[in-house]
């Protein structure tokens, strides 16, 4: 496993290189000049130049990007275009608020979307099952944003009990996480469901009840554990992509997450903050889908890597 | 973008806020109805203390002076630092660090005259090397700062003594006192940039009424009141340290929550946007303060391409703009005011006996020149150019929410009078690139600029592939810019100003359309603001009711 693991990590090198060439050359396409944005009406042709030469635009392209791999081999991903501080230091300074609304996210739609999805799986064909799948519907339809200003009415400005914006306490974090978990637990809980259902018709969970195992037990013990392989690949991704930032849930509670950064430095043109974001999504996703096959091995004994 | 149009909204109605940063109030704009003191006996011990909350859309990237023009660091600037100068209510410019200055027969060396006693937050003293390290390091590493151009002209300056600042110009320039009393001129303390190793992004240090106190990055900036301050502008009753202990600004990035940020408590100042004015204009809980912004936005005419090139096509369609429609519909009437003229009712310089050369609204004048010049119409289909090609010119700009209803509106007034407007919506960035290229027909924006040399960045030859969006080139006006720039005798510059509007309005390159309005919510537990002619919000002497 750990060969395997070590190998995996080896592999993905090459692929951040190419995402890393990839978005420098599509920075490249997109309209507009950063020194221009950054010199803003006030400067003159010559400043917007001297902008130009101080940010190292004016250097050929196998150039600019020799520098940012020079610069990424001695552990830096360059500075922000328009704070001058390290990229690192702008993503690391964001980064764990990102990481908690994340994992808060992943906890409460994984536990809400299991539950609801092994509740209406149990109750197949009842009311109960109909209930369950048609929130879990309404969970995907809504749009987040609705989902997040309904929050915000009812809890901050109905009820009081938590603020409207911020992220210095634990309370800030509940409305964001809710609002961000709603979709990914109705995926989850349809998932659930339809991978319950497969498993529950499988000849080993007749012999489990055969043997005379409590209901309970057969659910929890045999027919879950073999039904949580596509929702461990679903938790992986989906963790993958919110710690990439969920700009829209970030901008509307101003939670400083990596999403807002990432973001503001696309309007900014702010190409380093652009190219260091896109790497740690990147490396976001890689490491979760490398967590989630080494989980794979552990829910299926039969699924080994050499 | 409605997020970027928000941003510079708001920063206008901070730098009105941080009069202390940029104060200005021409005397020929009609004053805006002014807010009484709301308390007179008030013991001055009682009015200490509190937290005074605002929303800001974004984070500045930095709090270093000289690397940023970004509107929200601007207004905290005003907090942190003074400048030598201020402009007071009547616009004249006073003395702020510097006590009094003399001008050179030249007109080309300002010696200043500076306070004695003043120390920077961080202890050390205010003197005539602080004002010059400000300056050199502006001119080395500020091109990022809007004051960068200014300094050019500076050759060389003097500290003869620790009172005495000597600033010598190549050449006479006019708004030199302008961009010296904005809060990107304030002045550093030379021990502090040094300690930090000149990185200062997250060290501003300065003499200013507050102190940076603490910036979690993306979340809120919180400044701190200078016990030791001592207040020099004249029209603040409050000659010492500010009442409020603690500015905080909040970062909040979506206008809906930070309007549920403001009902909960959680901000006590908001601009607002027109939708919101009725519901909070009569909540008690919120006083609505109007005031003007320093800046317009213009239909522009790319004066480098065909027809617009020629001033008559130009003027034909300036004439089949309805502002006053414009404001009614877009701004429902409230947070806009239709302008006549290139520079805005807000600025030095405006003239309201202009308003005779404006191209004013007459759809039957346009179709009539139109006609004149050969852009004949099919039966009931639009007009086409005189060799025959369709005429469908396309009208680039930003994609802001608001842009793009104006945009709209002048589709359906250009189709009144047979012309087939096309329209393109740009990301911000996106348009600053391809304006220089000559992409557009026409060009809708905005600036801000509180000082009639705006001509020399958005008209002048010098900037035609730059800030002139409208690639306009004309030799007569470039000879009235640069005689405005260097002419400080105030009446015959704010002559030659009128000349150059005048010469504009003929010529439109620009139609002047409208001045953004703002109305800004401040909850009534602040008491005692004040307000300039122009309508900024003034906070020395606000404290928070307990």
């Amino acid at each position: 496993m750990t060969r395997y693991i070590i190998r995996r990590l080896i592999l993905a090198i090459p692929v951040l290189f190419g995402v890393s060439l990839g978005v420098f050359l599509m920075l490249q396409l997109v309209p507009g000049d950063p020194a221009l944005v950054v010199a803003g009406d006030s400067a003159s042709p010559e400043t917007i130049a001297r902008i130009r030469h101080e940010l190292g635009l004016d250097q050929p392209l196998p150039i600019q990007y020799l520098t940012f791999l020079e610069h990424l081999l001695h552990g830096s991903l360059g500075k922000s275009i328009r704070s001058n501080r390290e990229v690192m230091t702008e993503i690391l300074e964001r980064f764990p608020y990102t990481l908690a609304l994340a994992l808060a996210a992943v906890v409460l739609s994984t536990v809400f979307g299991v539950a609801m999805g092994i509740f209406a799986a149990i109750n197949r064909g009842r009311a109960a099952d109909f209930v369950t799948m048609g929130i879990a519907i309404i969970g995907l339809s809504v749009p987040t944003f609705w989902i997040a200003l309904l929050l915000i009415m009812l809890f901050a400005l109905t009820l009081r009990w938590l603020p409207v914006t911020g992220a210095s306490s634990w309370q800030a974090l509940l409305m964001p996480a809710v609002a961000l978990s709603l979709h990914s637990a109705a995926v989850k809980a349809r998932i659930t469901r339809s991978s319950m259902l497969e498993v529950m018709g499988q000849e080993y969970i007749r012999t489990a009840r055969a043997k005379g195992l409590r209901e309970r037990g057969v659910i929890l013990r045999h027919a879950l554990k073999n039904a949580l392989i596509p929702i461990s690949t679903l938790i992986g991704l989906q963790f993958g992509s919110l710690l990439g930032g969920a700009f829209i849930i970030e901008t509307i509670f101003g939670w400083p997450g990596v999403g807002r950064l990432a973001v503001q430095a696309i309007f900014n043109r702010d190409f380093p903050i652009i190219q260091g974001t896109v790497l740690l999504i990147a490396v976001a996703y890689l490491l979760s889908n490398l967590v989630v096959d080494i989980v794979y091995g552990w829910l299926d004994p039969r699924i080994r890597y050499n | 973008m409605l997020r970027v149009v928000c941003l510079i909204v708001f920063g206008m109605v901070l730098l009105g806020v941080v009069a202390c940063g940029a104060p200005a109030s021409p005397a020929s704009v009609a004053p805006l109805p002014s807010v009484a003191p709301t308390s007179a006996v008030v013991p001055e011990q009682s009015k200490l203390g509190g937290t005074f909350n605002v929303a800001a859309i974004t984070d500045p990237e930095t709090l270093d002076l000289h690397q940023t023009s970004n509107p929200v660091a601007s207004t905290i600037f005003g907090w942190i630092y003074d400048t030598l100068v201020y402009q007071d209510l009547d616009t004249s410019y006073k003395g702020l660090l510097a006590e009094s200055w003399s001008v050179s027969a030249d007109n080309k060396t300002l010696t200043f005259t500076l306070r004695k006693g003043l120390k920077f937050t961080d202890g050390s003293p205010f003197n005539a090397e602080a004002v010059k390290f400000t300056f050199e390091r502006l001119k080395r590493v500020g091109a990022k700062s809007p004051i960068f151009e200014t300094f050019k002209n500076v050759t060389s300056m003097d500290t003869p003594d620790d009172a005495t600042f000597v600033l010598n110009m190549a050449e006479p320039y006019a708004p030199i006192f302008h961009d010296m009393a904005t809060s990107y001129a304030g002045i550093l303390s030379p021990s502090a940039v040094k300690a930090a190793n000149d990185d200062i992004g997250r060290k501003a240090i300065g003499t200013g009424p507050y102190k940076l106190k603490e910036w979690q990055t993306g979340q809120f900036i919180t400044l701190e009141r200078n016990a030791d301050y001592k207040q020099f502008q004249a029209f603040y009753a409050n000659k010492g340290a500010p009442y409020i202990q603690e500015l905080r600004y909040k970062v909040i990035p979506e206008p809906t929550t930070q309007l549920a940020a403001l009902d909960a408590g959680e901000i006590d100042l908001l601009g607002l946007r027109a939708q919101d004015v009725p519901k909070y204009g009569g909540d008690a809980r919120f006083k609505i303060y109007d005031s003007y912004t320093f800046g317009l936005t213009y239909l522009g005419f790319d004066t480098a391409r065909k027809p617009f090139d020629d001033a008559k096509v130009r003027q034909a369609l300036s004439y089949a703009v309805n502002k006053d429609e414009i404001v009614q519909v877009v701004f429902e009437g409230k947070l806009a005011k239709a302008q006549c003229c290139p520079i805005a009712e807000s600025i030095q310089g405006y003239d309201p006996k202009l308003k005779e050369f404006e191209l004013k609204y007459d759809a039957a004048k346009s179709k009539q020149l139109l006609d004149g010049l050969g852009y004949k119409a099919a039966a009931n289909g639009p007009r086409a150019s005189p060799d025959g090609k369709p005429f469908q010119p396309v009208l680039y700009t930003t994609n802001s929410d608001t842009h793009g209803k104006i945009a709209t509106l002048l589709q359906a007034q250009f189709k009144a009078v047979g012309v087939d407007l096309q329209v393109k919506q740009l990301e911000s960035g996106a348009l600053l690139a391809a304006t220089p290229k000559a992409e557009h027909d026409l060009y809708l924006n905005g600036y801000s600029w509180n000082e009639p040399d705006m001509f020399s960045l958005f008209l002048s030859c010098d900037r035609v592939k730059s800030s002139n969006r409208v690639l306009y080139c004309n030799q007569d006006l470039e000879k009235l810019i640069k005689a405005g720039r260097t002419e400080l005798d105030q009446a015959k510059r704010m002559q030659i100003y009128v000349e150059a509007q005048k010469l504009t309005m003929q010529e439109a390159p620009w139609q002047p359309l409208y001045m953004p309005v703002n109305k800004t919510a401040v909850s009534t537990k602040i008491k005692d603001v004040k307000q300039a002619q122009s309508g900024g919000l003034l906070f020395h002497d606000a404290y928070i009711a307990k």
